[in-house]
């Protein structure tokens, strides 16, 4: 299990990016250690604790049903190659899609970024986006839930 | 410096390297396919990444997916395990080319030896005898009479387009030569679509000795004694052992160092294995393997050296801290394979471990990513434990073998320990007087009873 080392370089650069990209908060995790840095409490609707953890015996146990919830859920859009998230086609531009957004299957989603190749992840569906699970620059895994449309 | 290594692969190797990372200090990064989200390499790495579907193609063998990873974890060097891309050369060279350390040989070597026809080239040049045969495919017959007599019989007629046992024809004499030719011919065309043949020189009952290499980038290259590998079957090895219970002394010397001098002279970096069949006191170079290999720890047990270990610090360009005079061979050590499949059919058998309980005491290592409750899942090796033992004398090494194979208990799923209880106990095995084709014979003995 990874021991937290607080690397405060990557908290300022973190911090940068949030200011550039308009984020509300940014989490990244490696194991156990996760590193989240917030610009001000916003109504997310998404519950970070929701996300599929590395470690699938760390989660708390309270978050066990709202995750399995979301988990399965028929709307799931999952991360379909590892990499790295940008919600936005360029830094400081309009995220693709919102919350609350309608959206036709077909539009990009977000981008997914893997050996230097930005690959366009499409909605499968078409329906509104009711949860984003996923900030800039997180890391994703394959199979890792990103969004939820219904 | 390395700092963090993503290992790309999965099983007991890969929580192999995650030992070896602990012990240096290095934080291993697992990846895994969703089916095997569970898995204890996982479980014991500092992170882990999960990088594809089920089937290899997609997980474990898929580059830019394992690329991707070692970006998203900040590993700055990748371990390829053995199998998988271990010995892929575009995949060494795409690790090097985004500012990885690969944990293995130099992408131009690996090439080489995966060009099984360069490769044989390449080591008799260096000095390495390969199996005497002739340099092309045959043209006529006259041309195959005249091979043949320089070669001796028996001598196979094998196709050039041919691999892994088919299109092989053995002639004991130039009658069968002359018939054999024609047939060989035929089945050339129509299995590979090329009816080119060449001649090797036929071993009877070969032995399969390897010898154990490891270089670093600045010019040292030592050997570390054989292995004798030749109960296999269909090229798959099941028990490995060191030292061979052929060779003595001078011949383990001399054999290890030709193949050392060799590589030496090739600027090799890193582990390696030469493979050879050995028959009537005379090696004959088949391959190299430029990666660990499975039954490394039969090696570490006799001297004690952590090859993977080595593997780390010379891939990180450090010089070798051993000199070939420093390596000293103690007692005897013997591999078990454990494989996930029936014992009779030798089907894989796939499934969940219920329990789980390996054995342990004096001289025991058991390498495996087993626990009670795992999964072994259909799509990958079906190879889920190595039990390793150590002793004084191979006598006692055999004892000490039957003792903790018989303490070995994987309930849940059906195994090939008794295949290997039944090995252990012949006498061939006790004797050590058995050849590459041994195994598959006492196996078609052994399936028939009951």
């Amino acid at each position: 299990m990874a021991k937290l080392n607080v690397d405060t370089s990557l908290i300022e650069t973190l911090a940068e990016l949030l200011q550039r990209t308009g984020l509300t908060e940014i989490e990244i995790s490696e194991g156990d250690a996760r590193i989240r840095v917030a610009r001000e409490q916003h109504v997310l609707q998404a519950p970070q604790a929701s996300r599929p953890a590395a470690a699938p015996a760390a989660t708390a146990a309270p978050d066990t049903a709202a995750r399995e919830a979301v988990e399965s859920h028929p709307g799931a859009v999952r991360a379909p190659m590892v990499g790295t998230v940008y919600l936005t086609p360029e830094p400081g531009a309009a995220p693709f899609v919102s919350l609350g957004d309608e959206l036709r299957e077909g539009q990009t989603l977000l981008i997914i970024e893997a050996m230097k190749v930005m690959n366009p992840i499409r909605a499968p569906r078409s329906g509104r986006l009711v949860q984003l699970l996923v900030n800039s620059g997180d890391p994703v895994e394959y199979g890792e839930l990103l969004m939820i449309i219904e | 410096m390395i700092g963090k290594i993503l290992i790309a692969n999965r099983g007991e190797v890969a929580l192999r390297v995650v030992r070896a990372c602990r012990e240096l200090g290095i934080e291993p990064v697992a990846v895994h396919s969703t089916a095997d989200a569970e898995a204890m390499h996982v479980r014991l790495a500092d992170a882990s990444v999960c990088i594809g579907p089920p089937p290899a193609a997609d997980s474990y063998l898929n580059k830019l997916a394992i690329m991707a990873a070692a970006e998203i974890s900040g590993a700055d060097a990748i371990h390829p395990g053995y199998g998988f891309l271990s010995e892929n050369a575009d995949f060494a060279q795409m690790v090097i080319e985004h500012g990885y350390a690969f944990i293995g040989p130099k992408p131009e070597h690996i090439r080489l030896m995966g060009d099984k026809i360069a490769a044989k080239e390449a080591m008799r040049s260096l000095g390495v005898p390969v199996v005497p045969g002739t340099d092309g495919p045959l043209l006529h017959e006259v041309m195959a009479r005249e091979a043949a007599e320089r070669i001796g019989y028996p001598v196979l007629i094998k196709a050039v387009a041919g691999g892994g046992g088919r299109g092989m024809t053995i002639a004991r004499n130039e009658t069968e030569l002359i018939d054999g030719m024609t047939l060989a011919r035929r089945e050339a065309k129509a299995g590979f679509g090329d009816d080119r043949v060449y001649l090797e020189k036929y071993l009877e009952r070969p032995r399969h000795i390897e010898v154990q290499i490891l270089a670093d980038e600045h010019g040292n290259c030592i050997h570390l004694g054989e292995r004798d590998c030749t109960v296999q079957r269909r090229h798959q090895k099941l028990i490995e052992e060191a030292p061979s219970p052929v060779l003595d002394q001078e011949q383990r010397a001399a054999i290890g160092k030709r193949c050392a001098d060799a590589i030496r002279r090739l600027g090799y970096r890193g582990v390696g294995t030469v493979e050879m069949l050995y028959e009537d006191g005379a090696f004959y170079f088949i391959e190299m393997n430029t990666r660990l290999q499975v039954e490394h720890p039969v090696t570490e047990a006799v001297t004690g050296i952590d090859l993977v270990k080595e593997q780390i610090s010379v891939a990180d360009g450090q010089r070798l801290a051993i000199r070939q005079g420093d390596v000293r061979f103690s007692g005897h050590a013997i591999e078990c394979r454990v494989n996930a499949e029936d014992p009779k059919s030798l089907l894989p058998t796939p499934g969940t471990v219920q329990t789980y309980h390996p054995p342990g005491g004096p001289g025991v290592r058991v390498d495996s990513a087993l626990y009670a409750g795992a999964v072994v899942p259909p799509f990958y090796d079906s190879l889920i434990a190595k039990l390793v033992v150590h002793d004084h004398s191979r006598e006692a090494c055999l004892a000490r073998a039957r003792r903790a194979l018989a303490e070995y208990v994987i309930a849940g799923l059906s195994t090939n320990l008794p295949l290997l209880q039944a090995v252990l106990e012949q006498k061939a095995f006790a004797t050590g007087a058995y050849h590459t084709g041994w195994l598959a014979g006492f196996l078609a003995e052994w399936q028939a009873r009951d």
